[in-house]
């Protein structure tokens, strides 16, 4: 007899003593899945062992199979856990086991809430920064990776060797969204942005990647976002920077970035009022015209909401502009 | 031009297919392979995929209401006798946990049956659009189950067991408590604090605070708001015109959903519908959007898929078909940009809260 032929929960011994629950759609089921004989199988015995809640290792090893099968299915993952619990199994093999789905199935959001659940009961975040790296290095935008770093790093008070990880990925990716974005986090919840030093650096960090790539929105973002409510006027000389980045390593975002440095200025009364207003009008009429043409109709918006707001004629349709 | 080029490659081919597209939502109805076993406990947000599709095509008629409307409620998840289980009530997604069918209560205890909140809002939103009353809804159990799963920093969970928590849920939950009128199952303040927390620093909004921002987290995050009623309450024109930014940059020919990452059709939507409730939707362009949703259409099969030349699926047929109907595409239903079901859907809602109204008084 073959050792590792598969059998069918039905004809196991020492699963008699169990009736199996079939699904129940009903007359008329929707959507109805087709599932093989195998799987059907599993998930009938599944669900008889949900019906009376059996604690058993019989049961443990039978949600491996189930997960394997379906590994969506939340209601399989939570009685996993509560028989984890109940027969105090070894929390360290349940790492290794969650360590090797993830990396099969990485956009699941059961098998990181169950990781999540492990390090929490474990209380020991030894493995996750590597962990979560390997995975990234994969998928350097994968939201659960980037959400379950978080966690732990907040949790756990991880903070010392973020930045780096973050300055090492933009390396590798510049235009990686998901890394500018932990760059704020890490910063925000160290130093923060208030001293002049970070903001500084941080400031100069931007520019030196814009100038490597240009076209990149999400420096420019990290640029506006890290000003924008500390007035883009805090940063003096960073105009004139940006204008003459204008001649050389020109993008939507820095124009963009000038109209919104523009209209923050013209927040506060002053004496060349009617010059920053024209020149922000400008700028977005070369967005419409050619440098951002496929939001043409926004740019023409905002320029009209511009001298609406600001123009003294009150004429939003005033001056030779859209 | 070489003889054994495709002559049609030169030409995009933009014309809509309805017919096809009401064929897929039907196929997606019946029977599914095993391959779409992942789907097994969401099977009830297939169904409305394919339910609100075919309302938005106009084509509901080939549909057994009756039918559908008592499977539907086969999914509800009703207090027992003893009341053990209040706290855990609303809809689950499918038959998986193998309780014996049956549309009425009282409910039968089972150690792990509950409600999951997302199944919970879509059982609502198809008995709607079937035209049901809701009135074998228990609504008071509905609005304790999603009460329960509020956790303090004012997110939602997605089922009493445990899960994760994110912006999708608070959505859900949003959703639920405007269809049932009934905002008792919400600590609005504290949604709103976890809205204002998960807004980032590039003026999007992600799944949680400090989170990337996304253009699905956007869309729950804004819809939400203006389901509570409260979109220009909590935010000011400043921070609405800063997160339209934010929105309208998504578009590089259909949409993306974070900066630097490729245009996916479902953004459409997502990004699509938000653009509309903040105002700006008018000001993207029409033309790229609409060429984009098509190229990804599946002229043989129908159905939408996320890419161009990949396998449509029933999500991307939903959300590719609403990204039409906010373009005005003609043969198409108009959808209520917020709680995502048709106009017409949404009217016969309105008309049930009024008689539930006038019941009262």
């Amino acid at each position: 007899m073959d050792p590792f032929r598969y059998v069918f929960y039905r004809d196991r011994k020492d699963w008699s003593d169990l009736e199996p629950v079939p699904q129940d759609d009903g007359p008329n089921p929707v959507v109805k899945i087709a599932y093989s004989d195998k799987f059907t199988d599993v998930f009938d015995y599944f669900r008889a062992l949900l019906k009376s809640d059996e604690r058993s290792d019989r049961a443990f090893t039978l949600t491996a199979d189930a997960i394997e099968l379906n590994a969506a299915n939340y209601t399989v993952w939570h009685y996993r856990r509560v028989l984890l619990q109940a027969l105090n199994k070894d929390l360290r093999e349940e790492m290794r086991y969650i360590t090797a789905i993830i990396e099969e199935q990485p956009k699941n959001y059961q098998v990181w809430h169950h990781r999540r659940m492990v390090v929490e009961w474990l209380n020991d975040p030894a493995e996750e920064l590597d962990f979560i790296a390997s995975i990234l290095s994969q998928d350097a935008k994968n939201y659960h990776a980037w959400q379950h770093r978080q966690w732990v790093i907040q949790e756990y008070k991880l903070w010392d060797s973020e930045l780096e990880f973050v300055e090492q990925l933009l390396e590798e990716d510049v235009r990686n969204n998901s890394a500018w974005n932990q760059r704020h986090y890490v910063i925000s919840h160290t130093t923060g942005f208030s001293n002049k030093d970070i903001l500084d650096r941080e400031v100069q960090y931007c520019l030196k990647q814009i100038k490597k790539a240009p076209h990149n929105e999400s420096a420019w973002n990290y640029l506006k976002g890290i000003l924008q409510d500390r007035g883009f006027s805090s940063q003096p000389g960073l105009t004139e920077q940006v204008l003459e980045l204008k001649e050389t390593h020109c993008s939507p975002y820095l124009l963009a970035f000038l109209v919104d440095s523009y209209e923050d200025t013209l927040e506060n009364p002053t004496s060349n009022h009617k010059e920053l207003l024209c020149k922000a009008r400008e700028l977005c009429e070369m967005l419409a015209r050619e440098k951002d043409s496929i939001r043409r109709e926004y740019w023409m918006y905002i320029s009209r909401s511009l001298e609406s707001r600001y123009g003294l004629s009150g004429n939003p349709d005033s001056a030779a502009t859209v | 031009m070489a003889e054994d080029e495709n002559p049609l490659a030169e030409f995009e081919q933009l014309d809509f297919l309805r017919d096809r597209h009401v064929r897929f939502f039907q196929r997606s109805l019946q029977v599914l392979p095993e391959r779409y076993s992942s789907l097994e406990t969401s099977r009830l947000t297939i169904v409305f995929f394919a339910l609100a599709g075919l309302d938005v095509l106009d084509a509901m008629d080939v549909i057994d209401k009756n039918n559908m409307v008592e499977w539907i409620y086969s999914l509800q998840v009703l207090p027992t006798e003893d009341q053990s289980n209040s706290g855990r009530c609303g809809f689950r997604g499918s038959s998986h946990l193998g309780l014996p069918y049956t549309t009425k209560g009282p409910g039968v205890a089972h150690p792990y049956d509950s409600g999951h909140i997302a199944m919970t809002y879509t059982g609502l939103v198809c008995l709607v659009m079937l035209g049901d009353d809701l009135s074998r809804v228990n609504k008071q159990a509905c609005m304790a189950g999603v009460k329960a799963l509020q956790l303090e920093d004012g997110s939602f969970y997605a089922a009493p067991e445990g899960s994760e928590n994110d912006m999708r849920f608070v959505y859900c939950a949003a959703c639920i408590c405007y269809m049932l009128d009934d905002w008792a199952g919400m600590d609005i303040p504290k949604a709103i604090e976890y809205i204002r927390r998960s807004m980032s620093y590039d003026n999007g909004i992600g799944q949680g605070a400090g989170l990337e921002s996304h253009g699905g987290s956007t869309f729950c995050a804004i819809a939400s708001l203006h389901l509570m009623g409260r979109l220009e309450l909590t935010l000011s024109r400043r921070e609405l015109d800063r997160i339209g930014r934010w929105c309208i940059m998504r578009q590089q020919s259909g949409f993306h959903g974070r900066p630097n990452k490729p245009v996916d059709t479902c953004y459409s939507f997502w990004v699509g519908a938000t653009l509309e409730l903040l105002g700006v939707f008018q000001y993207t362009d029409f033309e790229r959007n609409r060429n984009y949703i098509l190229s990804t259409q599946d002229r043989l099969v129908g159905g939408f898929a996320k890419w161009p030349d990949s396998h449509p699926d029933p999500l991307h047929a939903y959300f590719g078909i609403c990204g039409l109907s906010l373009l005005g595409e003609p043969s198409l239903r108009k959808v209520h940009p917020a709680l995502n079901i048709s106009h017409r859907a949404f009217e016969h809602l309105q008309q049930l809260q009024r008689a539930w109204r006038d019941a009262c008084t």
